[in-house]
């Protein structure tokens, strides 16, 4: 998961493997089996889950219910840091040695999937109904596939959307958000020109996903068997020009300057995007503002697109227990269920359904994650892609800068895609 | 020596042996083998899908701009910083050696300090104070009436400030050689300059720093072979921006191995960080070797 890590990435290299095992339902447990015994011919199968970040934490405890309704289950959580994500399923992957359920990053996909760790899950298609559900978004079940394979469930779902502060933008005689890019060109230079130090919007340059939101923004497509053509599409290019007029003209920060929470409250940044976790983080650092900021869909050219971020189940490829596995995601992944999780975590569900529940219909900020969700499009699940993503970063750099020319900065990009893909 | 006592020497070294084979010297010739293959993260799992392709990694190196800027972002590095922290960590034992009452213990203590801090909690902290707009450096350089310092914004500033970062924190390690090396040099050199009527500038240069010339040695090289591995300041304070301009080899290599999962490049890339070690140890022994004779 690309969005979290530069977030938590210095804290994390110091962090201790924190292999938190969220099994203290044993005792509970231990009762209820020995009752049952008699109907489930007395074998208990332990099935092993990990999941990273805040969702290990909880994810222990939440199982309870699980285990309650499948006697012959115990399930076995094991929490690991974001940070360390990569590297344990890497470590997985060489040794063989795995779980049987893992929590995997959507942008993750393409390269373990091609790395055979994953059970092809078009075969259980018949026998479990989460199985490439149209239910859950579309975006979400995108990076599911891989090579005509399935390799995962969506869990939950994230997008960006755009943060403003609505006082703000008022004093400048704006009653509503920006629509699209004109828009957001104008009430950024507007908000930019209140004086030094002041920006109108927020660009964060190690973010791999805006480039390409850009671009998704003004009507582009990427279309795998075109390969490095698609970096040569007019569409793409206005986009990434686009991109460089925010800092052409500064109206975002190029140094780091102070934390964008900071920005935000100060009002020298009043324009934003992120996700849904955002809305907790300025709730609580930021309560001075609190009715004095909102979020709306992330204003397009062609469209109001954003990426699509997130979680799927999947199933380990050498695991001894796939029935059970599928099982647990099957339980994991029904609208009721999801509709627990988000109480619980705060994850959007990735089933559309589930955002029929009250508490997500009658918060605002959620319902306009909801309709961005519907017009989130998913990175293509692409091997090199990240590579790809990375090279673009340093083109835009380069031009953002370094000062090189647009058009030969991304012919060059092209031309190093071209490599990567070959 | 007896038959019976023909093992004993084995049995002595062999457990070091063992262990030196098993975790240095294997792992070496397991990444030149993997040099030469194109192993990813695919054939890891599958290691019918891992080809041996030859020189075709070094190749690629050479050719790689990215590589060719570690290189020369290295060596700034090592020119800049490895005299730096001899000279600094030479002075400040000179200094703490003048007297030993307890106000100079609490120094000896504050300049080792840095060393033993946590990378991450010192990134974190120095990550504040070279912020352009909110730091306190720039702040202090403002109320100077002085423009700011792109610290960390700049490609060239940006190697400047974590060399400074750098060598504040190398400097306690080498202090402390240093003033074990000043404690062992005897008395009398000094009372039989005192009689010839040499002053403080000729006893440090006659006596005192020839004296020193082993550990001289001893610090240019770990300090050399430390600073060719650059990695943790760039890693958690740049993480190789801005344009580049802090990457250094093991930065790159770290990069290319776990964070894109090209084993076999990143293998190749540690053979010639390696080679440029060897290299650079081998001179500076022939180097003493001939200032000995």
């Amino acid at each position: 998961m690309k969005f979290k890590k530069g977030l938590s990435m210095a804290a994390g290299v110091s962090l201790i493997v924190a292999a938190g095992c969220g099994n203290d339902n044993n005792a509970a447990d231990g009762g209820n089996g020995e009752e049952n015994n008699g109907g489930n011919n007395g074998e208990t199968t332990t099935l092993s889950v990990w999941a990273m970040g805040e969702e290990g934490n909880a994810l222990g405890s939440f199982v309870e219910s699980f285990e309650n309704e499948h006697e012959n289950i115990e399930v076995n959580v094991q929490a690991i840091p974001w940070d360390n994500a990569h590297d344990s399923l890497l470590t997985a992957v060489a040794s063989g040695d795995g779980p049987d359920v893992l929590q995997l990053g959507t942008t993750w996909v393409a390269e373990f999937a091609g790395a055979g760790a994953f059970l092809d899950l078009s075969d259980y298609e018949d026998d479990y109904d989460m199985i490439n559900n149209d239910d859950f978004f579309e975006g979400a079940l995108d990076t599911t596939y891989y090579n005509d394979a399935i390799y995962g469930v969506p869990w939950y779902v994230d997008t960006r959307v755009l943060f403003y502060r609505t006082d703000i933008l008022e004093e400048h005689g704006y009653e509503e958000p920006p629509q699209n890019w004109e828009e957001m060109l104008e009430v950024s230079r507007e908000l930019a020109d209140r004086g030094d130090g002041m920006f109108g919007f927020d660009i964060d340059q190690n973010d791999q996903l805006v480039p390409p939101i850009f671009a998704w923004q003004n009507g582009w497509e990427f279309n795998e068997e075109e390969a490095e053509e698609n970096f040569a599409d007019p569409a793409f290019r206005e986009a990434m020009d686009y991109y460089h007029t925010y800092f052409a003209e500064g109206l975002v920060q190029e140094t780091e300057g102070v934390p964008i929470e900071q920005g935000f409250e100060e009002g020298s940044k009043p324009m934003f995007t992120s996700g849904p976790w955002m809305i907790n983080i300025i709730r609580n650092e930021a309560p001075d503002i609190d009715g004095d900021w909102d979020v709306a869909m992330f204003p397009g050219n062609e469209r109001n697109a954003s990426a699509i971020g997130g979680s799927h189940l999947s199933v380990f490829a050498k695991t001894e227990n796939p029935e059970e596995a599928l099982e647990f995601i099957s339980y994991m992944s029904e609208p009721e269920t999801q509709i627990e999780w988000f109480k619980e975590t705060n994850t959007l569900p990735a089933r559309q359904s589930a955002w029929d529940d009250e508490e997500l219909q009658q918060d605002e900020k959620l319902a306009v994650f909801g309709d961005q969700l519907e017009e989130a499009v998913a990175p293509p699940v692409l091997s090199q892609w990240e590579n790809i993503a990375q090279d673009l970063l340093s083109s835009l750099e380069r031009i953002n800068r370094g000062g090189a020319d647009l058009d030969e900065e991304l012919d060059n990009f092209q031309q190093q895609a071209a490599n990567r893909l070959d | 020596m007896n038959h019976k006592n023909a093992l004993t020497p084995w049995l002595f070294i062999g457990p070091a042996v063992l262990l030196l084979i098993m975790f240095s010297l294997l792992p070496i010739l397991v990444s030149l083998l993997i040099s030469f293959t194109d192993i990813d993260l695919i054939g890891l799992g599958n290691w019918d899908m891992v080809e041996f392709v030859a020189f075709e990694n070094f190749i690629a190196l050479f050719q790689d701009p990215l590589f060719h800027r570690s290189i020369f972002n290295t060596l700034v590095y090592v020119s800049i910083g490895v005299p730096l922290v001899i000279i600094c960590s030479l002075s400040v034992a000179l200094m703490l050696n003048y007297m030993s009452n307890k106000l100079f213990s609490f120094f000896r203590v504050l300049f080792y300090v840095p060393s033993i801090t946590n990378i991450v909690a010192i990134a974190v902290v120095w990550g504040f104070l070279y912020n352009m707009d909110v730091g306190l450096f720039n702040f202090i350089i403002n109320s100077l009436g002085l423009q700011n310092v792109p610290w960390l914004e700049h490609p060239f500033m940006a190697k400047i400030s974590l060399i400074i970062l750098a060598v504040w924190k190398g400097i306690g390690i080498n202090m402390l050689i240093y003033l074990a090396a000043l404690q062992s040099i005897p008395r009398s050199f000094y009372e039989a300059a005192d009689i010839d009527g040499a002053n403080k500038f000729q006893k440090l240069r006659y006596i005192t720093i020839p004296s020193l010339s082993y550990a001289t040695f001893f610090v240019t090289v770990t300090t050399l072979i430390g600073w060719l591995q650059f990695f943790e300041e760039p890693f958690v304070m740049t993480g190789g921006g801005p344009l580049d301009g802090t990457m250094s080899m093991a930065l790159f290599i770290y990069e290319r191995g776990f964070q894109y999962n090209e084993f076999g490049y990143a293998a190749a890339a540690s053979l010639i960080l390696f080679i440029f070690i060897i290299v650079a140890t081998l001179i500076q022994f022939t180097f003493n070797k001939s200032k000995e004779n």
